[in-house]
């Protein structure tokens, strides 16, 4: 499975859980449009953690890095 | 993987939203995009915010209602100039909400020279203490100033002092959140940041719309986007106007027909040893709780309507609380934007950075943080000004928050 697939599958687990629709486009907002709220995000950036090896605490953390799967997608290539 | 039950569509409750989803409506949507749909969208809501306003802020004058409908409107309808009228409305309704006197008008405009100068300061240097702990480094400044002004003698200097240290620390959380927003790709303009201040829609020392990042992206970006959120605002300013009445209904059932007692007043009965009966004990404590809820409603309803009508969608600060089913939704759904400030700058933070290997214990501190040492700081700093006005042992008697046992 690739990255995005993996990434999707997580997201729409936690959209599932807040029982939100889970279809959504690669470029749409999840945590600034309120889909997803901050316990999400914190379970999200724990996930990306494990799956890519990203040190958050090193990196300037704005919300807009993981808002949507392109956004973790281009965190995730920088890294 | 778990299922979700989505109820069934033909139910009471979702026969009634769709009779009320009239920003769904071609015909409705259509019509408000032409001039006169327009003006009515005007007209509507600058009734229902003055229906509103004359109970929540009894003090505003119908023109400042005028004001700020006008510069909703004008950022909505010439986006070209968005920077400019949000600027523009916002410094209008803050020099006419202060006293009228030439001292508060100059110490207003100090702030706002400070406001701008602490913009140019974090962005050319991004290791500046103050870029990278904002919050720490302005609750320094405000309780640096005000000891400050405890060693100074009565005059103008002392009175000068107070009073910019009295609005650093009413606008603390935008200030922190323009900083927060210098790190964000596509910074705002230094107009639009300080637009953003206890803007002309409304606000508490909560910012209702985050920070100038948080307001561009709900910015509605096409015409038929910008109509619907419009009406999705008048709504808003309608219902703020319904559980206003409900609030008021409700006053006079507990306070004219009933004669309940408030909590205050109850509880000082019960420590003298002269309780009221129990009824009238959980009577008292369920009106004050369903009082202050509407309260909290009607405000954040009328902030966010408002701010729906200058073509930005913001999500309501309450939203059906109690649907709710974990204490963390409630909080989501019942005061929002004091929910988003707590996380952005204490539970994100700190999640970011302690223990990163023992996830429980993680998620404990940084929800310690936020809803413990965040939830006091901020109601500190809201009343730090009973130091100045009675003392410091009669401010720590009268500070109500419970943290401090």
């Amino acid at each position: 499975m690739s990255d995005r697939e993996t990434l999707r599958v997580c997201i729409q687990g936690l959209l599932e859980k807040k029982r939100r629709p889970t279809e959504f486009s690669d470029s749409d907002s999840l945590f600034i449009s309120a889909k997803l709220d901050s316990f999400s995000m914190m379970k999200l950036i724990m996930e990306l953690e494990e799956m890519f090896g990203i040190d958050f605490s090193r990196v300037d953390f704005d919300v807009s890095l993981i808002d949507s799967i392109d956004d973790i997608v281009r965190l995730v290539d920088s890294n | 993987m778990s299922h979700t039950h989505f109820p069934p569509s033909n139910t009471f409750h979702h026969r009634m939203r769709g009779f009320f989803a009239i920003d769904e409506r071609e015909p409705v949507v259509a019509y408000c995009q032409t001039a006169a749909g327009k003006i009515a969208l005007c007209v509507a809501a600058g009734l229902a915010l003055q229906l509103v306003t004359l109970v929540v802020q009894p003090d505003h004058r119908w023109w400042q209602v005028v004001a700020i409908i006008l510069a909703a409107a004008g950022m909505a309808y010439l986006p070209k100039y968005r920077s400019a009228i949000l600027f523009a409305g916002t410094s209008f309704h803050s020099f006419t909400s202060l006293p009228p006197t030439v001292n508060a008008h100059v110490a207003l405009a100090t702030f706002m020279i400070f406001a701008w100068g602490t913009l140019v300061l974090v962005r050319r240097n991004k290791s500046h203490v103050y870029a990278r702990r904002p919050v720490i480094t302005l609750i320094f400044v405000v309780v640096g100033m005000f000891l400050i002004s405890q060693l100074l003698p009565a005059g103008m200097l002392r009175s000068g002092v107070l009073a910019l240290m009295w609005l650093i620390n009413t606008y603390i959380w935008f200030i922190a959140y323009a900083i927060v927003d210098q790190r964000s790709r596509h910074v705002s303009s230094d107009m639009f940041q300080l637009g953003t201040m206890q803007p002309f829609w409304g606000s508490t020392t909560t910012p209702f719309g985050k920070g100038a990042a948080f307001l561009r992206k709900t910015l509605s970006h096409t015409s038929l986007d910008l109509v619907i959120t419009q009406i999705k605002g008048i709504k808003l300013l309608v219902w703020a106007s319904i559980l206003l009445g409900l609030k008021l209904f409700l006053l006079w059932l507990t306070v004219e027909a009933l004669n309940l007692p408030p909590v205050e007043q109850a509880l000082a009965a019960y420590l003298r040893g002269e309780p009221y009966p129990i009824l009238i004990g959980w009577a008292a404590i369920s009106a004050e709780t369903a009082d202050f809820t509407l309260w909290l409603a009607v405000c954040g309803h009328a902030i966010v309507g408002t701010a729906r009508l200058a073509g930005f969608r913001l999500p309501r600060n309450m939203c059906r609380p109690l649907e709710a089913r974990t204490l963390a939704e409630f909080w989501n759904c019942y005061n929002f934007y004091f929910k988003e400030l707590m996380v952005d700058f204490f539970y994100i933070p700190t999640f970011l950075k302690t223990f990163r290997k023992y996830p429980r214990l993680r998620m404990f501190f940084s929800t310690f943080m936020a809803a413990g040492v965040g939830n006091f700081l901020y109601h500190f700093l809201q009343g730090i000004f009973l130091f100045e006005e009675i003392g410091f042992q009669g401010a720590l008697d009268r500070f109500h928050t419970s943290y401090l046992f």
